[in-house]
């Protein structure tokens, strides 16, 4: 489906075209240099996630879920196929419009990454530099507020990560990868380290970031606990799609 | 909004025991630069520092005296000879030379140096006018440099020195101040140095012009009244080539640049490192900020902000340092070492551009930066 509709966010952004699929993946293959030889990690990938999609990639470990998660988060240098990540296609992809697509994903990695300098509020500010419309300070903590309510969070707004159990540091990094509403959620194991309340509050946030947003996430997981939530499950295995799973209850 | 420098400066200041270290790091480097910039200013200042005193519009020298530390004398003829040039108002000779003065405390004789001049007509700015006209006219009284290097032990004035044999009165103190040849001064009257030295010639002939006159023409004037044994300078003229001289007859502006610059390296490395472990402690934050999409050249600015903020505190802290290394230097060497807007000025520059380089060279750290390391 091609939706002949050209959706300009104003700036300086070329106008993204809406295709129905957030990210397309075709034919990605992907192998790390060991020494003198190659060692191949992913191999012959499809995958297409369409807007409005939760995908859960799963499988064993090695199996190549972070490195496809890295290529497709314009992390890593394409080496062979295609992805397209709202419409844009990265093979060849300038360093200008990478930092671009880079801006419209929320990345939620195992670790939080966060600065200890820096407050909860100062931390999801930084992040705000990068939207397309810079929210006022007065907005920017209505934002805030809100998202960290959603994450029973709000009563940390001026903490410092030393401040912060893992779980909560957790929860800070989730909001910083949400408050600019992403197109498109990139996460790897983002209940690790949270207890079932935790975990379960991230997910509705991401679900519901979704549904309201039209955006979709690619998540890997291992945790069962959350594939229910999820539209498709997909398990790979030694760097290939094995299959993929529907309609969870 | 938090900008890049925000940020970088809210990094650092998180740990302040850290930061303060760092300052003091820098505050080295600085000090070492206000030191060695301090000493060569000082000994320029010092040797030129006959010109510095001059009351006067032109100062008429042997031509053979290309250096204030030469003493080439002239006829006193010559001073006559312009009196009657319109525009000339006051000329007045200074002769120079030296003398044992025997310390009152280890009766130890040491040389010093004499100048002197009419009584009553003071061609240097040394002290209060008035004051040294009084003393000068008073028989065989002269008056003792108070900043003289203190080897010739406590002169006390109302009391009497011996000066190659002969006894002065100490009638009171002058500001001369030594420099690298000479420890110390005596100022007596142009008459108690003839009957000295009865065929001594002036050194110097310090010219004032009248009112209104053009300093231009009337030394021009000048210089066509007389033959060419001697030379007609102004006081700044005269100053410029001193420093000139200096500079080019002794290695001090190497020897004190190497001073410089090694505190210019001392510096950048301090800096450099400092930088450096801030960098590579937030590794995997600056790899998230790159995952996020912000610009390599917002990085770059980070560090920058870090690498300014560095030099401005360790300036301020050098500064503080300077000044009590300043006034030891000044109690120690007697020589004019004193902080000033141009020295200052340039230290900072100095300071801010070693750090600048440093955070540039930190900052390809930082590019390494690999946000595919994060998943
Ligand atoms: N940067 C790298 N350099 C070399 N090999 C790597 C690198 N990253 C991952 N690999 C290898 O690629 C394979 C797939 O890794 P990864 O994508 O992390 O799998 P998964 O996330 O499914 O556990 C593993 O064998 C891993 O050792
Ligand atoms: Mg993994």
């Amino acid at each position: 489906m091609t939706v002949a509709l050209a959706m300009h966010d104003g700036l300086d952004r070329p106008p993204v075209k809406a295709t129905g699929t957030a990210v397309r993946i075709a034919g990605v293959s992907h192998s790390f240099d060991k020494g003198d030889h190659k060692k191949p990690v992913l191999s012959h990938v499809d995958l297409t996630l369409k807007h409005g999609e939760l995908v859960i990639l799963t499988g064993p470990s090695g199996a190549g879920k972070t490195t496809l998660l890295t290529l497709v988060g314009t992390l890593r240098k394409l080496q062979a196929g295609s992805i397209e990540v709202l419409g844009t296609e990265l093979l060849g992809l300038s360093a200008r419009r990478q930092r671009q697509i880079r801006r419209r994903i929320g990345f939620i990695f195992q670790d939080h990454n966060l600065f200890d300098a820096l407050t909860v509020f100062q931390t999801l500010k930084l992040a705000s530099e990068l939207a397309d419309r810079r929210p006022g300070r007065s907005e920017m903590l209505d934002r805030a507020v809100e998202i960290l309510s959603a994450l029973g969070m709000e009563e940390y707004l001026h903490r410092r990560p030393g401040q912060l159990s893992t779980g909560q540091k957790q929860r800070v990094a989730i909001a910083r990868a949400l408050i600019n509403q992403p197109k498109l959620i990139l996460a790897d194991e983002p209940t690790a380290s949270l207890d079932l309340k935790a975990s379960n509050a991230v997910i509705d946030l991401i679900k519901q970031r979704i549904k309201g947003q039209q955006a979709s996430a690619l998540m890997v997981t291992h945790d069962h606990r959350i594939f229910s939530v999820a539209d498709r499950v997909v398990h790979m295995i030694d760097g290939q799609i094995a299959g993929q799973s529907f309609g969870f209850p | 909004m938090m900008t890049s420098p925000g940020l970088g400066i809210r990094l650092l200041a998180f740990n302040p025991a850290r930061l303060l270290a760092a300052f003091a790091g820098i505050a080295v480097a600085v000090v070492i630069m206000f030191v060695e910039l301090g000493l060569l200013v000082g000994v320029l200042d010092s040797q030129a520092i006959m010109a510095d005193l001059v009351r006067g519009d032109l100062v008429m020298m042997s031509r053979g005296r290309t250096n204030l530390h030469k003493f080439n004398d002239f006829d006193r003829i010559r001073l006559s000879q312009i009196a009657g040039l319109s525009g000339v108002g006051e000329i007045i000779p200074i002769y120079q030379g030296t003398a044992g003065l025997e310390s009152p405390e280890d009766e130890v004789i040491r040389r010093i140096m004499v100048v002197s001049f009419p009584a009553g007509h003071t061609p240097l700015a040394i002290g209060d006018e008035d004051e040294i006209a009084r003393q000068l006219a008073t028989p065989r009284t002269i008056l003792y440099d108070r900043r003289s290097r203190p080897i010739f032990g406590n002169i006390v004035v109302g009391e009497d020195v011996e000066l190659d044999g002969a006894l002065y009165r100490v009638g009171g103190f002058v500001d001369i101040g030594p420099d690298i040849v000479n420890d110390g001064a005596v100022v007596m009257s142009e008459g108690a140095w003839l009957m000295r030295r009865p065929n001594a010639r002036p050194i110097m002939g310090v010219i004032r012009l009248l009112a209104g006159a053009d300093v231009a023409q009337v030394r021009e004037r000048i210089v066509a009244a007389l033959p060419d044994d001697v030379s007609v300078l102004t006081p700044v003229e005269v100053r410029d080539r001193e420093v000139a001289f200096t500079l080019s007859s002794a290695p001090i502006g190497v020897l004190f640049g190497i001073g410089m610059l090694a505190g210019l390296i001392i510096g950048a490395i301090t800096c450099y490192q400092i930088l450096f472990n801030e960098i590579v402690d937030r590794m995997k934050q600056y790899a998230m900020l790159k995952a996020m999409g912000f610009s390599d050249a917002f990085l770059r600015r980070v560090i920058l902000a870090q690498a300014v903020l560095l030099s401005c505190g360790g300036f301020v802290l050098g500064l503080g340092l300077a000044y009590s290394v300043y006034a030891y230097i000044a109690k120690e060497t007697a020589l004019a070492v004193q902080l000033s807007l141009t020295s200052g000025g340039i230290i900072f520059a100095l300071a801010a551009g070693m750090s600048i380089a440093a955070g540039l060279l930190a900052v390809r750290r930082v590019r390494i930066a690999d946000p595919a390391e994060l998943y």
